[in-house]
């Protein structure tokens, strides 16, 4: 391990000492904030009205999109035709006996549909929703508080902004802001981006894959969020690593992999998958 | 660590076993304590409460005791705290939601009142800050005093004005907090030297260094009006269903000739919550002499039933007489893509002045006033600009 890698939890007092909040991940019990955050996704997924378990389609509204009968560029059982057309940052939904508009971040209910439009750099972009409908989302494995880890930042590679794809598969522009070194799989470096959440708040997010996608792990990958830890220092705690909207349904885009940002070793820990989601997309010349 | 000492030192416990009394709260921040108020009483119906920072406190929406919990509800944010009530503590969570998911944070509570403490004369005054995130800084001013409640604080950024957050100093160390249901905010620092030092907490998990130095009476900020641009070749358009899906529209004949204020808004922004009243008188003193005014609401959810029942709360809790739209959800993506004649549109709220020709004549962001400190309205900045745009005629 060099001096800038990430190190367990627990294994230097010193390190420890530098943790902000009381390490109560050394014990075998998640710690109450990694309890509730679970808690509070789960049952966001569950009850939700635009919990990605129960959507049934997302395509760019581009120049248009007939949505309703079998043939239509989005079947909708029992609704009849209706278009949906943006201008600028207006959606129109017409149908045969209403006509109603919206902004880019808006819903429109069609049925028992319920569209959810969202803005991206490229233009709006419509989720459709079936009611929520008692579908369990996947769960998370036990905790492992051999799975946490704190250590700096290095600096980044390539600075700047860049466009990816957030956990619902919708463009976002973040920052690279650095990486991290951490002792699995030998010594695997992971690139960290900046997310704006909104506001005076945002989210350092990796992507990464490891040994077990496809094998208890979602196929494409996982995000987990870096939590700064005072001291320089950063947490990573892969209990805490979710999975993109993609893995609770198709229909959503699933991020492409970050380059590198490959752990070898298998990850048991965070959020699993149990099928329906989408494959893995492929990245030339990086292994998976 | 230092936020944990400060704030057990500034408790005083009392027993008891119902939720009435005073509460010492906190938000388990990853990097530290954000320390605020709950007050619980009960009147001959039902129970009550406030959430306070320092001496400013708002009420709950909604408190209700069920079974071991006590539930309260901040309806303007959408949030809810939900905590078992146990003889002397509460401990559970804070929630609310936005359109990609919960933001969930530990929230726990011991009994008492805090110890009002105060800042000495050099931590007091006027500071010239500097936020560090990744290669980049922004400037912020900061404001501490010592008020009735103990040492308090404001920051002011170029397009908004936090606060009062409250909290406890030690010698020069300080940890205050400002959480109203919706920011989440906590400010750490220490003074070394000449030199302030210490870290802004934003939510759960944003911490961003800063540093700051004794204000010299010289510009820190950017001008409230120098932060978004416009187009200003071509009438600004837009179009936005109401509360009830009607569209409205820039080219209605009701904006036809007149000054437009459009007053780019979310409900759960407290900032928007100090500005709009101002906007309502706004309206009324200028709405016979040509003056139209109309709310972008731009939400939490994404879900229009969920979020027209926000703006309708906001609307009738304002008394507001002008149209409000829904316009989009809070986010950079959905602001730019609302209304792609305004760059850099990132201040809740950002007031837009349109001119009787229809095209943008000034561009606020924010509202607070940046000559005079925390609390000062730009409302006669407001009237001065309408006055001038009254007075010119259209095409």
């Amino acid at each position: 391990m060099t001096s800038l890698g990430f190190r367990r939890l627990g294994v230097a007092l010193t390190l420890r000492s530098m943790i902000f909040v009381a390490p109560a991940s050394l014990t075998a019990q998640a710690p109450t904030p990694v309890v509730m955050e679970r808690a509070g996704y789960l049952a966001w997924l569950k009850h939700a009205a635009n919990s990605p378990l129960f959507a049934v389609a997302q395509r760019p509204v581009g120049t248009g999109l007939r949505l309703g009968p079998p043939d239509a560029d989005v079947p909708l059982e029992g609704v009849a035709e209706h278009r949906l057309t943006g201008d600028g940052g207006i959606v129109r939904l017409d149908g045969p006996t209403e006509k109603e508009q919206s902004g880019g971040g808006r819903s429109f209910q069609l049925g028992t549909y319920k569209l959810f439009l969202s803005s991206s750099p490229s233009g709006p972009v419509v989720t459709v929703f079936e009611p929520p409908s008692g579908k369990q989302p996947p769960g998370y494995y036990p905790y492992h508080s051999s799975l946490v880890f704190i250590g700096p930042m290095l600096p980044p590679e390539q600075p700047g902004k860049l466009r990816v794809l957030g956990t619902d598969g919708i463009e976002v522009e973040g920052t690279e802001v650095g990486a991290v070194l951490v002792p699995l799989g030998g010594t695997t470096r992971l690139r960290v981006l900046r997310i704006p959440l909104g506001g005076e708040e945002s989210e350092l997010e990796i992507f990464f894959r490891d040994g077990s996608n496809g094998d208890g792990t979602y196929p494409a990958g996982r995000f987990v969020s870096l939590i700064p830890a005072g001291a320089g220092k950063f947490r990573l705690d892969f209990n805490m690593a979710r999975n993109p909207f993609c893995a609770y349904s198709a229909i959503y885009a699933c991020p492409l992999p970050w380059r590198g940002n490959v752990i070898t070793q298998p990850i048991r820990a965070g959020e699993r998958y149990m099928g329906g989601g989408l494959e893995a997309p492929e990245v030339e010349g990086d292994p998976k | 660590m230092m936020v944990a000492l400060l704030i057990q030192s500034a408790v005083t416990v009392a027993a008891g076993s119902s939720p009435a009394g005073s509460w010492n709260a906190v938000l388990d921040l990853a990097g530290g304590q954000l320390p605020f108020v709950v007050t619980i009483g009960r009147d001959t119906r039902r129970w009550k409460g406030q959430l306070c920072n320092g001496d400013s406190c708002q009420s709950f929406s909604a408190v209700r005791v069920e079974g071991d919990s006590l539930v309260l509800e901040i309806t303007d944010y959408d949030a809810i705290m939900k905590a078992a009530l146990r003889a002397d503590s509460l401990v559970g969570y804070y929630h609310n939601v936005g359109s990609n998911g919960p933001r969930t944070i530990a929230f726990r509570a011991s009994r008492g009142r805090p110890r009002a403490t105060t800042g000495s004369k050099h931590l007091l005054g006027r500071w010239d800050a500097t936020y560090f995130q990744d290669q980049g800084t922004s400037p912020r001013v900061f404001e501490f005093r010592n008020g009735s409640g103990g040492f308090e604080g404001w920051i002011i950024s170029s397009t908004a004005d936090y606060g009062p957050f409250a909290g406890a100093v030690v010698g020069d160390s300080f940890a205050i907090g400002l959480f109203d249901g919706s920011f989440v905010y906590l400010l750490t620092g220490k003074l070394q030297g000449g030199t302030l030092r210490g870290t802004f907490h934003a939510g759960l998990r944003t911490q961003t260094p800063w540093t700051a130095v004794r204000s010299t009476g010289a510009p820190h900020l950017k001008s409230p009006t120098e932060v978004t641009g416009a187009d200003t070749t071509e009438r600004l358009r837009f179009s936005f269903p109401d509360l009830e899906g009607r569209p409205v529209a820039s080219d209605d004949a009701r904006f036809r000739g007149k000054v437009v204020l459009l007053d780019i808004f979310g409900s759960w922004c407290p900032t928007c919550h100090e500005a709009t009243p101002a906007l309502v008188r706004l309206y009324r003193r200028y709405h016979a002499r040509g003056l139209e005014v109309v709310g972008l609401a731009f939400e939490a959810t994404g879900d229009t039933a969920v979020d027209a029942r926000q703006v309708r709360r906001y609307r009738d809790k304002f008394g507001i007489p002008f149209p409000l739209l829904l316009a989009g959800v809070n986010d950079n993506e959905s602001l730019a893509a609302a209304l792609p004649q305004l760059h850099n549109l990132s201040a809740f709220p950002t007031t837009v002045f349109v001119g009787r020709d229809g095209r943008v004549r000034q561009v606020y962001a924010g509202f607070h006033g940046l000559a005079t400190g925390p609390h000062a309205s730009p409302a006669r900045e407001f009237e001065d600009e309408i006055e001038r745009l009254l007075q010119q005629r259209g095409e």
